[in-house]
């Protein structure tokens, strides 16, 4: 019994293990796609360090220069950069 | 133990497949700097080789341009000067556009030919082309055929160098852009093609600034067509079948 709990958490430790690198590079995709975003509508950011997402191309950027925007897509196709 | 065993064996196989996984993903813009570095370290071999290189004045004028950047080298001397005209000449033929267009033109095209100057750059380990890129700007964007509009399309949607939202708000971009343009040929938005051009401009170099670093070959080809795309632009008949398409 203690070996398959240990086998179980192994499996589990190296499952998430594999998958981070990948949602990190996910994440960073993401990170780099909205400081272009917030950059084309000429808004101050410098670079996107952290993303919250909400949903299905809507997001909330924080940059490092303390600014926080949501971005998304409105229902006319619309990229939208509000600052918060 | 033969099951704990296993399970090990798979976990340690497990974790080094996901260990060599990490090791691809990050390449972006890495790679360039890396052969930009190693370029610059090639570069001190050849000037101080220079004595073998005096054959290669003789060459043709492709090659000056990137020596036009070593006046302190004495070997070199030579085919710069048989390089400078061509490049000087070149150059006045190059902007077609009105003046206050001919700054963006000139500095969208710097990265694009900073891309094409890798590969002679790499061929040609006599070439420095860590500083003077700049000299190359005239010969090699006139190099490459301009786009077609379906073309170009179908390459900016399927470049992995831009992110989707990106992609998107780029589309909403161009289509405000268009959108003047029908209104001012409609006669409904009171400005000049001249004032038209700044925010096409303004767009363009946002494309490429965008693309310079992972697509710079679709950089270039932007580049190449950007011309183009104004004349169609610009003109009432040529956007009237563009719109109508």
């Amino acid at each position: 019994m203690s070996k398959r709990v240990i086998g179980f958490v192994l499996m589990i430790g190296t499952v998430a293990f594999v998958a981070a690198p990948s949602l990190a590079a996910d994440d960073a995709a993401t990170r780099k796609d909205l400081t272009a975003v917030i950059a084309l509508q000429g808004l101050p950011c410098g670079e996107v360090i952290s993303v919250k997402t909400q949903g299905d191309n809507d997001h909330i950027a924080t940059c490092k220069n303390g600014n926080r925007y949501h971005v998304f897509l409105n229902s006319t196709g619309r990229v939208v950069v509000e600052k918060q | 133990m033969i099951r704990s065993a296993r399970i090990g064996a798979v976990v340690l196989v497990i974790v080094l497949a996901g260990c060599g996984g990490v090791k691809t993903a990050p390449p972006g813009t890495s790679p360039p700097t890396a052969t930009q570095a190693e370029s610059a370290k090639a570069a001190p071999a050849p000037s101080s080789v220079t004595p073998a290189s005096p054959p290669s004045p003789s060459p043709p004028s492709p090659p000056p341009p990137i020596v036009a950047a070593q006046p302190p080298t004495v070997a070199a001397q030579p085919p710069t000067v048989a390089a400078q005209p061509p490049a000087a000449a070149i150059e006045p033929t190059a902007p077609s556009g009105p003046a206050p267009a001919a700054k963006p033109a000139a500095r969208a095209e710097a990265p694009a030919t900073k891309a094409l100057a890798k590969a002679p750059a790499a061929a040609a380990p006599s070439a420095q082309p860590s500083k003077k890129d700049i000299a190359q700007e005239p010969e090699k964007p006139k190099a490459e055929p301009p786009l077609d509009l379906a073309s170009l399309e179908t390459r900016l949607k399927e470049t992995k160098a831009i992110g989707l939202m990106t992609k998107i708000s780029l589309k909403n971009q161009v289509d405000d852009l268009l959108n003047q343009f029908r209104a001012f040929y409609a006669g409904k938005l009171q400005t000049t093609l001249a004032e038209l051009r700044r925010p096409y401009d303004l767009l363009v170099l946002k494309v490429l600034s965008l693309l310079q670093d992972s697509d710079p070959t679709l950089a270039a080809a932007i580049v190449a067509s950007r011309e183009a795309l104004w004349g169609i632009l610009s003109d009432r008949a040529k956007f009237a079948n563009f719109a109508s398409n």
